[in-house]
């Protein structure tokens, strides 16, 4: 027994050196640890039949040379498989600029959905609420509650569309729509302070050409307080500007008029699109009229208020550069896969 | 409107440190919008006024011609020209060599310099008023047109610098126009004076023309006024004496100033006052008015129906009973406040003239220049609502210009004032606290009283109430609250001068808005996770369209004026104008995925209130999403399961509900109700093959319509937590064949609820095809087994599965595959 072992470990070690890679080493491992017919596992299974008195001896040696053999078959493993990997360099090169294939087609949001988006974060970031309302809309709201008089020209059906059978309706020509609406609806009845900005979709009847559309995007909101003043508006539209824009933007005020505010106002912002520094007409805003403080439900001799409204194509095709307004509404894949 | 730097300073004193730059930046701040400030002389080096000697056809080029051109030296000069109205004995404005053009009055300037055109030596140009910066002063009317100075310089002047020749040596400011339209008093060139003089604190001079003298009586003016309404004041008088010549440089100049043309001392007389004050005139040719030569009869009337009128440029109108027109007994010899008639103007023989100073309603007029595409100076005066006082002031201005451009006239007639209007000047009680407390400064009553009373407000100070009377240019419309008067006094102060201070609000959070929350969400989910980008729609369709896909017209709201009469009818869904997208979008993509998010429009049912006790149309918030690819056979599951992620990203449970149905938009075998936590939110489905065909849609394409307003109501914030299992799970596939109506969502129900130990089901093969049989198709599920209990043992799993697969054969009909 003690001879075989021997042998079968000088064996194991000669053979050992003869092995170059890792399938050998694994032949190798078969041919001596093999289940069934490994020379070692062999002499392991003559084992029953050792005499009692030298069991312990044999077994001693037995677990010796098999730690021994074992402990060389790793270290060979492992030095073959260092061996191994200094391969993969060649053999598992990739492309690293390659992409992933078949191609995956992304999806995108509409640039007028994230402007609108970016305003409204601003304006959620300052305390305002946020809410739509209808598209078609009485004329009361769109213009009787914000002063204008019956006859004014926005009213005429050369600027405004109207409705068939609905002569109380039409779509609505801004989003002011919403300025008494949002105050009967948030004010409890005249008694509470209250923001609101208020974005979405207006209707001109205009001709469509490169700056021209009939339907584009507004973005307004309103503050209501028992004191609110032009030094107030001043310093909310500086706000919403930074806050938009991530930085100090110089603006400037100078006056405007729209029926719903007394006094009125343009806001420039000094920006560059192109052609150095100037001033770039932002939004129109002013201290909402008494007249709308009344329709809402508010007593205007105690309570004030702040409106300021913008157009939201012009802004986003400053932004980004877009040339026609045409390709908000194209649906075209092409304008809308770049944003 | 142009304003005339010269012109202002006869009226009011311009600090001479102020730059014409800064003036424009100031009336931009405080007044109005200036778009330009145009130095008139300031491209006209080496330009001079030259004379058209010759004009020969350009050998090598059908629209150019060879002019030879006088301008001082002792050669004239040989250009090539372009120029559509080039003609010999023309002056015309000389570019010589070293002259700076701006080529066809854009881009940067150019320096002329000898030149060969076509093989012809061009020494200058022959310029268009828009290359040397005159566009505003000699309006161009077609692209080739070179400025025509025949009738407005001298030809003694000719080889002077055009600056001498036209004595250009004025500024002048561009104003935007829709800056002013609330503005009556600003539409004359002593209305912006005034504001000047209250900008820089220098004195306005009075506007006080001398009181109009009769000399004789021999016309008697009848005027008739049908409707005071649309006319409260009508003045007239008669000269007689007239010499209808050209007028002096002087007058010629102020018109050319604001951009006038000349035309013969009556009628710049008229328009010279209208610029100046802002009242149009009108001259009618007395002999026109009368048959015996004494009795000129006005009336102010409203035309009938279909009545005809000519302008003076020749043209006919058939005018409405809307229309205020000036007649005499048998004709129409204006349209009031629009424009005279060729029947009764004046001509170069006329001696005889009514001079009409008028006040017309603001809105009539407007409406009758809409109506007929006829704006003029005059009725863009007369639509802002102007003074009536007006009247009086510009006809003494008239007469006294008349006396001086056509000495021998004289005043024939009385002064006929036909008067009735009023007007409110307040006065409005204003508190001093009330504006410091809107202004947010703490302004003197002092400063107050001085900017209002240099605007021409009357201020009474009693205590702090400072008792504020409306000037009579002021009161038509433009000012009449407190809150007005606010504005007037700070933006003369200067809204730069307000040092901002941020509003004291309650710290509360904002109500949420639901809706606006869940488009924010689904954008993003839509947009990154299920990769559809999203379009916007108009909100107006096509009645061919809705025809397309067997929608009726008569269920929809319809514009009364749609701009695009191609597209009348308000949208009910968003499928519609998405196909026709998809339809645009599959001629450059192989794959389209698009969705949007918009309002629809349904008369039938109830919306928001209207603000007058009624409701409005609904209009809920819909989402649509729509997919084809080329070589796509069943878009349905792009669609359906795309919906299903994103609505499970907010915790929703989507079904989808198969329905057969006989419908023009909807493919029968392949149309489903969508279902959200077990409401009906809408509908999936392809669509008919033949409507696609007629839609043009080159690719299979599906469709999904929900209305996101009734699925806002169903979020909830639940998400329940599940412990992790105590106990290894198995898994067992089973494939079969069954037919091919049996749905997935039915097998997967009866799979899950088969045994308690089934915990979780997966399709993970569909097949049709090879070696299935025609009816019949190939699913394959990956079944898996746990317990809380213990871990299953092979021969556990075996009596469920086995009862699984008898319950698939006997529910369903499935024949197990091996």
């Amino acid at each position: 027994m003690k001879e075989q072992l021997a042998s079968v470990k000088k064996e194991f070690e000669a053979q050992l050196k003869r092995v170059s890679d890792l399938s050998q080493l694994e032949e190798l491992e078969q041919t001596f640890f093999g289940r069934k017919a490994g020379a070692f596992t062999n002499l392991a299974k003559q084992m029953k039949d050792v005499a009692v008195e030298q069991k312990k001896a044999i077994g001693e040696m037995m677990n010796e040379v098999r730690t021994n053999i074992t402990k060389e078959l790793e270290e060979k493993r492992a030095d073959l498989q260092r061996e191994e990997m200094k391969k993969i360099v060649d053999i598992e090169s990739i492309d690293v600029t390659q992409p992933q294939l078949p191609k995956e087609e992304h999806g995108h949001i509409h640039p007028m959905a994230q402007g609108l988006k970016d305003m409204t974060d601003a304006a959620l970031a300052m305390g305002f609420l946020v809410e739509d309302g209808p598209e078609l809309e009485s004329q009361y709201f769109v213009f009787d509650s914000l002063n204008f008089p019956p006859d004014h020209p926005a009213r005429e059906g050369m600027d405004t569309f109207y409705v068939k059978d609905h002569p109380e309706l039409c779509m609505r020509a801004h989003v002011s729509n919403m300025q008494v609406r949002l105050m009967r609806k948030y004010s409890e009845g005249g008694t509470k302070p209250m923001r609101a900005a208020y974005p979405g979709r207006v209707f001109r009847n205009e001709d469509i050409d490169a700056t021209h559309e009939h339907t584009f995007y507004q973005f307004e909101a309103l503050a209501v307080s028992k004191d609110i003043n032009i030094a107030n508006l001043i310093a909310v539209m500086k706000e919403f500007v930074s806050s938009l824009y991530q930085r100090d933007v110089e603006i400037r005020f100078r006056p405007g008029y729209f029926p719903f505010v007394e006094p009125g106002f343009e806001l420039d912002i000094k920006a560059d699109i192109g052609r150095g520094e100037e001033w770039i007409e932002m939004a129109g805003c002013g201290l909402i009229h008494p007249n709308v403080l009344k329709e809402a439900g508010y007593d205007p001799n105690e309570w004030q208020g702040l409106a300021f409204g913008m157009g939201l194509n012009r802004l986003i095709m400053v932004k980004y550069g877009i040339e026609d307004i045409r390709h908000f509404q194209s649906g075209d894949l092409r304008f809308l896969k770049q944003f | 409107m142009l304003v005339s730097k010269q012109w202002i300073s006869q009226f009011t004193t311009i600090p001479k440190k102020i730059t014409p730059q800064q003036i424009g930046i100031d009336l931009t701040m405080h007044v109005v919008e200036v778009e330009g400030v145009i130095d008139e002389a300031q491209f006209l080096d080496n330009v001079f006024l030259g004379r058209v000697e010759s004009v020969q056809k350009h050998p090598n080029a059908d629209k150019l011609n060879i002019c030879t051109v006088a301008f001082g030296q002792a050669h004239p000069a040989q250009v090539v020209c372009g120029g559509s109205n080039v003609t010999e004995g023309m002056l015309c404005a000389f570019g010589s060599l070293g002259a700076k053009v701006r080529w066809h009055g854009e881009g940067d300037l150019i320096e002329l310099k000898k030149a060969e055109i076509r093989g012809v030596k061009s020494y200058g140009m022959i310029c268009a008023s828009d290359e040397i910066g005159l566009g505003e002063m000699f309006p161009k009317k077609d692209e080739k047109e070179i400025v025509d100075l025949t009738h407005i310089a001298s030809a003694k002047d000719v080889g002077k610098p055009l600056a001498v020749a036209l004595s250009l040596d004025d500024v002048v400011f561009d104003i935007d126009n829709k800056s002013m339209t609330h503005r009556p008093d600003l539409w004359g060139q002593y209305g912006m004076a005034r504001e000047i003089s209250a900008m820089y604190g220098s004195e306005l001079k009075d506007y006080a023309p001398a009181k109009i003298k009769v000399q004789e009586t021999k016309h008697n003016i009848d005027v008739s006024v049908k409707d005071t309404k649309a006319c409260p004041r009508y003045m007239a008088v008669a000269i007689d004496g007239i010499e209808v010549a050209e007028s002096p440089a002087w007058l010629k100049k102020r018109l050319m100033s604001v951009g006038v043309q000349p035309r013969n001392n009556v009628v710049d007389v008229t328009n010279v006052v209208m610029f100046e004050l802002g009242q149009p005139l009108h001259a009618f040719n007395a002999n026109k008015l009368t048959s015996n030569n004494k009795q000129l009869t006005i009336v102010v009337r409203k035309a009938k129906d279909g009545e005809v009128y000519t302008s003076l440029d020749d043209k006919e109108y058939k005018l409405t009973k809307e229309d205020l027109v000036i007649a005499t007994k048998d004709k129409i010899v204006a349209l009031a406040g629009v424009k005279g008639s060729n029947n009764s103007g004046v001509t170069n023989e006329t001696t005889s003239i009514l001079i009409e100073s008028a006040n017309f309603h603001a809105v009539t007029i407007r409406r009758t220049a809409t109506r007929h595409g006829l704006r003029t100076d005059a009725s863009a005066r007369y639509e802002k609502s102007l003074d009536p006082n007006l009247c009086e002031l510009a006809m003494r201005r008239v007469v006294e210009l008349l006396k001086e451009v056509s000495p021998k006239s004289v005043v024939s007639s009385t002064i006929v004032d036909q008067s009735n209007f009023t007007l409110d000047q307040g006065p409005i009680d204003l508190d001093i606290n009330f504006v410091q407390r809107k202004m947010g400064v703490d302004l003197s009553a002092t400063e107050m009283v001085r900017i209002l009373t240099s605007l021409g407000f009357g201020v009474k100070e009693k205590k702090q109430i400072l008792s504020v009377t409306i000037p009579t240019w002021r009161a038509t419309k433009d000012i009449a609250i407190r809150e007005d008067l606010v504005e007037e006094i700070a933006r003369v102060y200067g809204y730069d001068n307000i040092a901002p201070s941020l509003p004291t609000f309650p710290i509360v959070p904002p109500p949420k808005n639901a809706l606006r929350d869940v488009e924010t969400t689904l954008r993003t989910l839509l947009a990154h996770e299920a990769r559809y980008s999203e379009v916007s729609n108009y909100s107006f369709v096509a009645p061919e369209l809705l025809e397309k896909v067997g929608e009726h017209t008569k269920d929809y709201l319809e514009l009364e004026n749609p701009i695009a009469k191609d597209r009348p009818y308000l949208r009910r869904h968003l499928r519609e104008n998405m196909l026709e997208m998809v339809e645009h979008n599959l001629h450059r993509f192989d794959t389209v995925n698009i969705f949007e998010i918009g309002k629809v429009f349904k008369k039938e049912l109830e919306g928001e209130e209207d603000g007058q006790q009624h409701v409005l149309p609904r209009q809920d918030t819909l989402l649509a999403m729509a997919h084809a690819a080329k070589g796509d056979t069943n878009p349905f599951l792009h669609v359906s399961t795309s919906f299903t992620t994103v609505m499970t990203r907010l915790g929703l449970v989507v079904h989808y509900e198969k329905k057969t149905l006989d419908d023009v938009l909807v493919h029968p075998g392949r149309f489903a109700k969508v279902f959200v936590n077990d409401v009906h939110v809408g509908h999936i489905a392809e669509v008919h093959p033949l409507t696609a065909e007629t839609l043009g849609l080159d690719a299979r394409t599906a469709i999904l319509e929900v209305n996101l307003s009734e699925i806002v109501p169903l979020l909830t914030e639940k998400t329940q937590y599940q412990p992790l299992p105590q106990y290894p799970s198995t898994e067992r596939d089973v494939a079969f064949v069954l037919d091919k109506e049996k749905q997935h969502e039915d097998i997967a129900a009866a799979l899950i609820k088969a045994d308690p130990l089934t915990v979780d089901i997966e399709l993970f093969d569909v097949f049709t095809g090879k070696n299935i049989p025609e009816g019949k198709k190939s699913m394959a599920y990956r079944i898996t087994y746990r317990s809380d209990e213990k871990t299953l043992e092979g021969k556990d799993v075996d009596v469920i599965h086995d009862k699984i697969v008898a319950m698939l054969q006997k529910k369903f009909g499935a024949e197990i595959r091996a």
